[in-house]
């Protein structure tokens, strides 16, 4: 099975044509070396007859042709360790002198196999016409080019043989680190698969592509893990919250169905209901609108808007409501400011934040819509001067159904600001809940250049 | 009134054919948008009353059919999706009207009124008058007694909205659509703030009284009988 997979597995495949690659340029290195040595020694070869000639040539002319026998027969002793080759015969064919029987005469170079001391050799010879009309073979026995090309084969042979026992360990050692490593990817993915969300891919700390990998599929994960938890953590919350006044409508239905009433009483049951009702079917509302936002894929909406008339007309659309409760309600806005955002969701998470404010403060209280430039980014922040929130709490008050012990009391989905970050966050904005000394301000970050 | 239902769910429509009947309206009903277009198409209406989710064809290609045809007909729009871009559709689509289900029935009730009253065409009224009350549009003008009455951009918008639906219920949903443009719902009531200022600079001094909150359902600008 193992084995199977090592020989399936690509980074095996990769290691093979590496070690086939490998193999093939020892090839052609070797066979460019042979080819250049070979010709190399052939041509130094002809050479060295060349120069044999001239030299009896010389001698023939310092001492006389009569005496070209003798001189051959004197080389021939000379050059008899490197097998030399001699042959000269009259213009009848007949052989004069020479270490090989009589032949017919060949002019130029050319390649021969004869018997010398009792052993047939392969001879490199230049047939010569002299001025007599005698001919005269230079040769030279090839044993020492086939040597070299014997050595030279012996050699690469060697060399063949521990490139491919190399190449080979190496694909099997490539292929097999890089296999386990897959594999122990593989194996937390199985585990994951299985349910256990917490399972991680481990980290070597060499910092290489796998380590990178394994980075980058751990903080995959962790991320899917936090949203399941969210997600997990929202169902409960939704299930406990509806069920609370689900179940106290049902108490009152019930309890109206027990008992006698007079039609107006009943009227009235029915009316509160209703309202009940409405209120948990706003709580679905606001849910289906946080997760269509969240949902994303509604670009489509996004311009340049100038929020400085955004934000003045909210102000005027909530200040009669916040006197109305004795807050006041101001703006202090730069004109002309302007952002990339979607003009109706930044109107309700302005309103929103607005309405928090309103809800939550007591009379007497300031509220300010602020909006200015801060280095290449948009604060926009809505502060009041309330009972605030505590330090501990403001990352809490962003999640869904969640609600300050002080506000129980004061109706509400708790889904407010939930709804507010899910529309910063649409926006690649920076929400923040901070203190305005005394009181509360949340800012909101827009980068500008987008 | 004649109004055309056409919602494949039987006890919504059951719902709204026996409300509207009650209010005095000849309702017909199709469960399906084949049908419905067909009807549409071959009777006369005043007023269609479309689902956007329907088997077959969905309300939405059932509106854009209806207004190739030239078949001008209001049309309200009832969706359980409350996003922007499905309101914006369907009223691209040749909708007038858009509710979101769920809804409470004097909402419908109020809708349906607007819708009928709607004028068909493009005639625009420039000035509007409700017993000694005046607003016009092109002057931007409000008289009370033919004395000149000083009004906030928000409050002009909302006494012009009114004075177009005098007679009629308009409810605070249909405010806030159309004078605040705001497609939510804000849990500060806006609309009773601005409403109540309103009211002080309109009202108060002269009689009769003209802005009448209407229990349950919301206001109503008219003169006295």
């Amino acid at each position: 099975m193992r084995q199977n997979k090592l020989f399936h597995s690509s980074s095996f495949r990769l290691a093979v044509f590496y070690a086939a690659m490998l193999t093939a340029s020892v090839l052609i290195l070797f066979g460019v070396t042979y080819w250049f040595a070979r010709d190399y020694a052939a041509r130094d070869e002809n050479n060295e007859i060349d120069v044999e000639y001239a030299s009896i040539l010389d001698e023939v002319g310092s001492d006389g042709i009569a005496k070209l026998p003798a001189i051959i027969d004197s080389h021939m002793r000379l050059r008899k360790d490197v097998k030399g080759v001699y042959l000269l015969q009259d213009p009848q064919g007949h052989k004069i002198t020479g270490n090989i029987p009589a032949m017919a005469p060949i002019l130029g170079p050319t390649t021969l196999e004869r018997p010398i001391d009792r052993q047939t050799l392969q001879i490199r010879a230049h047939g010569y016409r002299l001025q007599n009309g005698d001919y005269l073979l230079v040769g030279q026995d090839t044993a020492t080019l086939r040597q070299m090309n014997e050595l030279i084969l012996r050699t690469f042979a060697v060399e063949i043989v521990i490139t491919l026992i190399l190449a080979g360990l190496g694909t099997a050692i490539v292929g097999m680190t890089v296999l386990k490593r897959v594999d122990t990817v593989n194996r937390t993915a199985r585990a994951i698969m299985a349910g256990d969300l917490s399972q991680r891919v481990p980290v070597r700390g060499t910092q290489d592509e796998f380590d990178e990998l394994a980075a980058g599929m751990n903080a995959m994960l962790d991320r899917i893990e936090d949203l399941m938890r969210s997600m997990r953590q929202v169902s409960n919350d939704i299930a406990h919250d509806l069920r609370t006044p689900l179940t106290r409508l049902r108490q009152r239905l019930e309890h109206a169905k027990r008992h006698d009433h007079t039609a107006a009483e009943l009227q009235e049951v029915l009316a509160h209901s209703i309202r009940q009702v409405d209120s948990i079917l706003e709580t679905f509302g606001a849910l289906l609108r946080i997760a269509q936002i969240e949902a994303g894929g509604r670009v489509s909406g996004k311009r340049m808007i100038d929020i400085s008339i955004l934000l003045a007309s909210i102000v005027d659309d909530f200040s009669p409501a916040a006197e109305d409760r004795g807050l006041k309600l101001d703006s202090d806005v730069g004109k002309g400011l302007q952002v990339s955002a979607d003009p109706e969701l930044l109107t309700q998470m302005v309103a929103n934040l607005v309405d928090n404010a309103i809800r939550y403060c007591p009379p007497g209280s300031k509220i300010s819509v602020k909006a200015n430039q801060v280095g290449d980014s948009l604060e926009l922040a809505v502060c009041d001067t309330g009972p605030g929130i505590p330090p501990q709490e403001r990352e809490k008050v962003l999640r869904p159904f969640y609600r300050l012990e002080s506000s129980r009391t004061t109706e509400g989905s708790g889904l407010g600001l939930s709804l507010v970050a899910a529309i910063a966050k649409r926006h690649e904005a920076r929400l923040s809940l901070g203190d305005n000394d005394p009181g509360l301000k949340v800012s909101v970050l827009f980068p500008m250049a987008a | 009134m004649r109004i055309l239902v056409v919602e494949d769910d039987s006890e919504t429509a059951g719902y709204l054919t026996g409300g509207l009947e009650e209010e005095g309206h000849a309702v017909s009903w199709s469960r399906a948008g084949r049908d419905g277009l067909f009807l549409a198409m071959t009777e006369n209406f005043d007023l269609l009353i479309i689902d956007r989710m329907l088997p077959e064809l969905d309300g939405l290609t059932l509106v854009k059919t209806l207004r190739a045809a030239r078949i001008e007909t209001p049309i309200l729009f009832l969706t359980t999706m409350s996003g922007i871009d499905d309101r914006v559709t369907g009223l691209n689509a040749g909708g007038d009207d858009y509710l979101v289900k769920p809804f409470a029935f004097s909402e419908l009730v109020a809708r349906v009124r607007a819708l009928s009253r709607r004028p068909r065409g493009t005639t625009i009224d420039t000035q509007f008058r409700v017993a000694d009350l005046e607003l016009d549009v092109v002057k931007h003008v409000v008289k009370r007694a033919g004395q000149e009455i000083q009004l906030q951009p928000r409050e002009y918008r909302l006494l012009e909205y009114l004075m177009r639906h005098a007679g009629q219920v308009v409810t605070r949903t249909m405010l806030l659509d159309n004078v605040w443009i705001y497609h939510f719902d804000p849990r500060t009531n806006l609309v009773k703030s601005h409403l109540s200022r309103l009211r002080t600079k309109i009202d108060k001094g002269f009689t009769p009284e003209l802005i009448h909150t209407v229990r349950g359902a919301g206001y109503c600008l008219r003169a006295p009988e």
